[in-house]
């Protein structure tokens, strides 16, 4: 099916922001009736690279070639007009308006009077699934009221609806569960077989070994090689893509695990907390794997007091408590590294100084009358503790780096003295370097006696940091191990399998969660 | 999961044209004019004189020009703005008109004038929301006073009289109906085909829907804008016109809060401020029942000072009606 | 963002303070202020004199008093426009209680600010648990408290009120207006606990980022539960100081009071997406909005047509600031 001949061809592209070099002559292509897969770490440049192909960014240098022409997109419409199609990461769908309105916006059937035509439209869109093998999405619908997995195929098909011979998918299957994960491949393969170039994004890499047929390897903006999948090994990629091996990334210390700080039975919140028990002790790591939707982050913000538990217990430090908000959960040393930097865990357009203040403002001040001098000294030590790049504490976090604004979030909660860290996602999008201090800060803190309950997607940062490993999947806790006795396929196996659990609730559960406990 | 899927198709189809009729009668225009029925019986039990022709006339035709320009709103805050001068751009358009037909000019240009210079002004606005990247809050609070203080400087706050012969459009009845109510129809189904079968109409539910992805899908939203609100413009010269050429004398001072009963209408007939969803069906029978309900009070022996409290309870039953309806959808979607 | 070495940029911290300063929202105010001043004090004799300043604030002390929490809300991304409203609302339970019920008057007053606090509290409460947007939970009771007003008193007015009751709005303390005092004292602890208290700090966190903020520990609800009773409050105290100075309730008072105090609160800096403003600003504003007002009147040009100056300001103001900003901002890195 593929012919050899590139479809699209980028060569020597170098795009430049403020003060980054984002792509530095980097060559890429794709050809007819392929899966090129695109790997690399967060900030590699991957997002870059695709805003180029679909007309989102423009070039400093280098040029595209496609189907034969050199070409230049200046908008995103131009690209899609010569057929390249992308799906984003955040879904960008208009929820109040219906399936068949979303595929067709902007290119809406006519009719002979230049009005469009809804008839022609809905059948249309009908088709469009139809080809797709979709036959159960009414295209009447609202897409509001659709599953995430559904309005994926949705998006899927709007992008294609417009002849695509190139489509870009940015990490599709961040957000699925294991059934849509698996609808979502038989797309991607019927795609192949139309001779549809693919470009996939992904950061797990047995996606990619199922269903690419070339990778590319980014790294900090440059192309570390292309190769057929078939010729390689995880480990290769792994090694291409962060440069050094899993040992020098995550200096995980030994620590001595104490007595229980946290420990929480039958949690629940539903949907996606469900009968929840879990122990964390002091100085202990807790790795908290699972799939993006299996109610991970839901049970940190429940702890966290964001959305309060509707049954089931937590006790800290052996007593029962009652955590109905942040305030509350603040107050019994629990803090929450939020998942979302930008909007849960900063305020960006504030200051260095005012964002680590934030959470302990009122216990440095007097009454409500802000100690700016105490609140300045904490503002400094946290910059010097946390070796926070800055030209001082009065810089807006937003002109940091995504690292540095990791360490303010950090230096924000250490400010309050918490016995019990959670850190949702601590190193999503932060360069690598950035990324071993952040571990190593873990890591300290743990040895200091601290409880951390770390959530990753990364399974590599899950082994390589955590002393147990916890694996949630539809709101349950499914399946426990301690350090050394997991390996990524088990977890991995833990995370996806027994697609929907209907009726096993009890036994499953009860087996598991006595496991975390342990 | 094919197989269930391949022999789902025609239940699937079935329930769809139940969905759809269940869905039609769950729309907030199916609900205004459940309503608006409902006041006429109800309100007509009680006192038969509610429903005498001369009362629903006056009902309808002192109200078509505050439903025409609710269409207009009705578009701006579709597309995620808001336009609080149309009060005073009302006003100011009336009196072009009166002062125009009083000087003598063609009565076709007393108006047609004021509908263009709605057009005018009104993109004047929009320019300065959509590419000087002002919030239109701020805008039009802006031309708000420019417009009023601009109308008090040139009327001195008299009133104009002595409007020729002519003049009254909304005195006109072609086939017996009034004008301003044929007005109110026809541009209320333009209106709402227009939005419905053009890529603009199309186009302003995106950008008030999805800002990013209209970007996306090759829809410029400064050009949307301008247009929103140079169309909505002219809904407000239509409305001037019919407001001018009404009574035998035009106030300079326009009816105080005329901007807040036109977002009332708007709101009440089904369209989010948070833009991006509504119709313009719903606003114009939402015009009609407020004007209706404030009719009414007066049939059921109520005092009339009570209206505005009943409009405030509209909004806010309508405003919890949807909260409601998002959420339970919210649900559906994750589960 | 690098260009700037930390040690150089000790050295001319005071230039580029006095050049920032300048190019702050408030500076730039300021310098329109100070222009105005002088062009009216050419222009007229009588605009510059003690007795006339004096009486000036005497006028603007209502829209003053409401202007402070309307700039906490705005600060927070919300809005308040049932304030007029309230204060509609708030005189007619003054003047009813007293005179229909026969309370003692200091009862009376009591009651007119306890009602001002509980018409903000209900905006304040179905905003945060109930999630209804600001504009259109304030629009509702924008109607519904103007209808209570009306309702309630069938837009009777009251008047005859015992002479020591004019003393707030008519009378003098130590040669300067009461209401002045009033205003005064208001605006310094307001000042005070918006840049100096954990409060203050809270409003501006919410404004930039509301989940942000919630999931830091501060207790949003609450602070916006607060900041909207204090604007009912506010409104509350204004309609005393209002009566009082106009020897009358009526129920129609306040009407488009909402319009003015958003414009002064804009115009004095404050973003009507949250996040920036400070009350200095909004007292210039306030202050820039009422001389230009009467230096205008004093050099000819007739009644309310002075607010068409206030459209202008305000929009280049906001127009200028942008500029100044988007210039500043040219070395923002792209994400």
């Amino acid at each position: 099916m593929t012919d050899g001949r590139a479809l699209l061809e980028l060569s020597n592209i170098v795009k430049r922001f403020p003060g980054v070099l984002a792509l530095d002559r980097v060559s890429f292509d794709v050809r007819a009736g392929e899966v090129h897969a695109l790997l690399g770490e967060n900030g590699a440049g991957k997002s870059t690279l695709i805003k180029i192909i679909s007309g989102v960014y423009q070039p400093d240098e280098g040029h595209i070639n496609f189907s034969g022409n050199t070409v230049r997109f200046n908008t995103p419409a131009a690209a899609q007009n010569n057929g390249i199609a992308t799906i984003y990461q955040e879904l960008l769908l208009y929820p109040e308006l219906s399936v068949a309105e979303n595929i067709f916006m902007g290119h809406a059937p006519k009719t002979r009077f230049g009005t469009i035509d809804w008839r022609a439209m809905r059948s249309l869109a009908r088709e469009q699934l139809a080809s797709l093998d979709i036959y159960d999405l009414d295209v009447n619908q609202q897409v509001g009221s659709l599953s995430v997995g559904n309005r994926q195929r949705v998006e899927i098909a709007k992008a294609l609806s417009q002849d695509a011979r190139v489509l870009i998918m940015d990490e599709p299957t961040a957000a699925l569960t294991g059934a849509d994960v698996e609808r979502l491949f038989r797309i991607v393969r019927l795609l192949r077989e139309r001779g549809v170039g693919v470009i996939y994004i992904s950061h797990r890499l047995e996606e990619i070994f199922e269903l690419a047929d070339r990778v590319t390897v980014l790294r900090d903006g440059a192309c570390v090689g292309t190769s057929q999948v078939i010729d390689t090994t995880e480990d290769d990629l792994i090694n291409r893509m962060v440069g050094r091996t899993i040992e020098d990334l995550y200096p995980k210390q030994l620590s001595r695990i104490g007595e229980p700080v946290l420990e929480i039975e039958s949690l629940s919140r539903p949907p996606l907390t469900r009968n929840v028990s879990l122990t964390l002790r002091r100085g202990e790591i807790l790795g908290l794997a699972g799939l993006v939707g299996s109610g991970r982050s839901e049970l940190a913000q429940t702890l966290f007091g964001i959305t309060p538990a509707q049954s089931g217990c937590i006790k800290v430090n052996g007593v029962e408590c009652l955590i109905d908000s942040p305030a509350a959960a603040i107050k019994l040393g629990i803090a929450y590294v939020p998942e979302d930097r930008s909007t849960q865990g900063l305020i960006k357009p504030m200051s260095i100084r005012e964002n680590i203040s934030m959470a302990v403002l009122k216990e440095i001040s007097n009454g409500n009358l802000i100690n700016h001098l105490a609140e300045r000294e904490l503002a400094q030590k946290n910059i010097n503790q946390f070796r926070i790049r800055t030209s001082g504490m009065e810089q807006k976090v937003e002109k940091l780096s995504g690292g540095n604004q990791q360490k303010v979030v950090l230096g924000k909660w250490m400010a309050s003295a918490p016995d019990v860290l959670i850190m949702d996602e601590p190193t999503r999008g932060i360069d690598v370097g950035a990324k071993a201090e952040i571990h190593r800060t873990m890591s300290e803190l743990a040895c200091r006696g601290m409880a951390v309950l770390m959530i990753s997607s990364e399974l590599p940062e899950i082994m390589g940091m955590s002393d147990t490993i916890a694996v949630m999947r539809e709101g349950r806790l499914v399946a426990s191990f301690t350090r050394g006795d997991a390996t990524q396929e088990q977890i991995a196996a833990a995370m996806m399998s027994g697609s929907r659990s209907e009726s096993d609730e009890g036994l499953v559960d009860s087996n598991s969660t006595k496991g975390a406990a342990a | 999961m094919n197989t269930a899927a391949s022999t789902a198709v025609s239940p699937a189809q079935q329930r769809g044209v139940l969905k759809r009729i269940l869905r039609l009668f769950a729309s907030q225009e199916a609900v205004l004019l459940l309503a608006l029925v409902a006041l006429f019986v109800i309100v007509g039990s009680i006192n038969s004189r509610f429903i005498a022709e001369r009362n629903l006339y006056s009902i309808f035709l002192g109200n078509a020009y505050i439903a025409v320009a609710a269409i207009g709103m009705s578009m701006v805050i579709i597309s995620g703005n808001i336009d609080i001068s149309v009060g005073s751009l009302i006003g100011v358009l009336a009196t072009i008109s009166g002062s125009m037909a009083v000087a003598g000019y063609p009565l076709v240009l007393c108006w047609l004038v004021p509908v263009l210079a709605g057009v005018l002004i009104s993109s004047f606005t929009g320019y300065i929301v959509a590419y000087l990247k002002i919030p239109s809050i701020v805008v039009s609070l802006g031309m708000l006073s420019i417009l009023k203080g601009g109308l008090i400087a040139v009327t001195s706050g008299e009133w104009i009289t002595d409007l020729p012969e002519g003049y009254a459009l909304a005195q006109l009845k072609p086939l017996g109906v009034p004008l301003p109510i044929i007005f109110m129809i026809v541009l209320t189904i333009l209106a709402a085909l227009w939005m419905r079968f053009s890529n603009t109409g199309r186009a302003i539910y995106a950008v008030g829907g999805n800002a990013e992805a209209a970007r996306l899908s090759g829809i410029s939203k400064q050009r949307t804008i301008m247009k929103v609100f140079a169309i909505h413009g002219g809904f407000i010269g239509i409305a001037a016109v019919l407001f001018a050429t009404q009574l035998s004398v035009i106030q300079s001072t326009v009816p105080p809060n005329l901007e807040l009963t036109i977002i009332t209408a708007s709101v009440v007939g089904g369209v989010s401020i948070l833009g991006g969803t509504g119709t313009v069906v719903g606003s114009t029978l939402a015009a009609i029942l407020l004007a209706a309900i404030g009719s009414s009070l007066i049939f059921v022996s109520v005092s009339p000072y009570w209206l505005r409290s009943v409009q405030g309870v509209l909004i806010l039953l309508t405003v919890l009606a949807d909260l409601y309806r998002r959420k339970r959808q919210r649900k559906q979607g994750s589960g | 963002m690098s260009r700037v070495a930390p040690t150089v940029s000790r050295m001319p911290s005071v230039l580029s303070t006095a050049r920032r300063l300048a190019l702050s929202h408030e500076g730039v105010l300021l310098i329109i202020l100070m222009v105005s001043l002088l062009v009216l004090a050419t222009q007229t004799d009588r605009f510059l004199t003690t007795d006339n300043l004096l009486n000036q604030c005497r006028l603007m002390a209502e829209v003053g008093l409401v202007a402070l929490p309307m700039t906490y809300i705005i600060i927070t991304g919300g809005i308040d426009l049932s304030v007029g409203s309230i204060l509609g609302l708030c005189a007619i339970v003054l003047g009813v209680a007293w005179k229909n019920y026969g309370l003692p008057l200091e009862f009376a007053i009591v009651l007119c600010l306890v009602t001002g606090a509980a018409a903000g509290a209900v905006n304040g409460y179905f905003i945060t648990r109930v999630g209804v947007p600001p504009l259109i939970m304030t629009l509702a009771t924008l109607a519904l408290y103007r209808g209570f007003a009306e309702g309630v008193s069938q837009s009777r007015s009251v008047r005859g009120y015992p002479e020591w009751f004019y003393q707030f709005g008519q009378g003098e303390l130590f040669g300067i207006p009461t209401q002045l005092w009033f205003l005064i004292a208001a605006l310094l602890i307001s000042a005070f606990v918006l840049s100096r208290t954990v409060f203050g700090r809270a409003l501006y966190a919410i404004g930039h980022n509301e989940t942000g903020a919630r999931f830091s520990g501060l207790a949003v609800d609450r602070y916006k539960m607060l900041i909207y009773t204090f604007s009912g409050f506010m409104a509350g105290l204004a309609s005393f100081v209002f009566v009082s100075r106009v020897s009358t309730t009526r129920s129609d008072m306040g009407t488009g009071l909402e319009l003015d105090v958003i414009a002064a609160v804009v115009l004095g800096g404050t973003s009507i997406f949250g996040g920036t403003g400070t009350i200095i600003g909004t007292a210039l504003g306030v202050v820039l909005i009422q001389l230009l007002k009467n230096g205008l009147a004093l050099t000819g040009v007739k009644g309310d047509a002075t607010i068409m100056v206030i459209g202008v300001v305000l929009i280049c103001s906001i127009l200028i600031t942008n500029f100044a900003r988007s210039r500043q901002a040219t070395e923002k890195p792209g994400d």
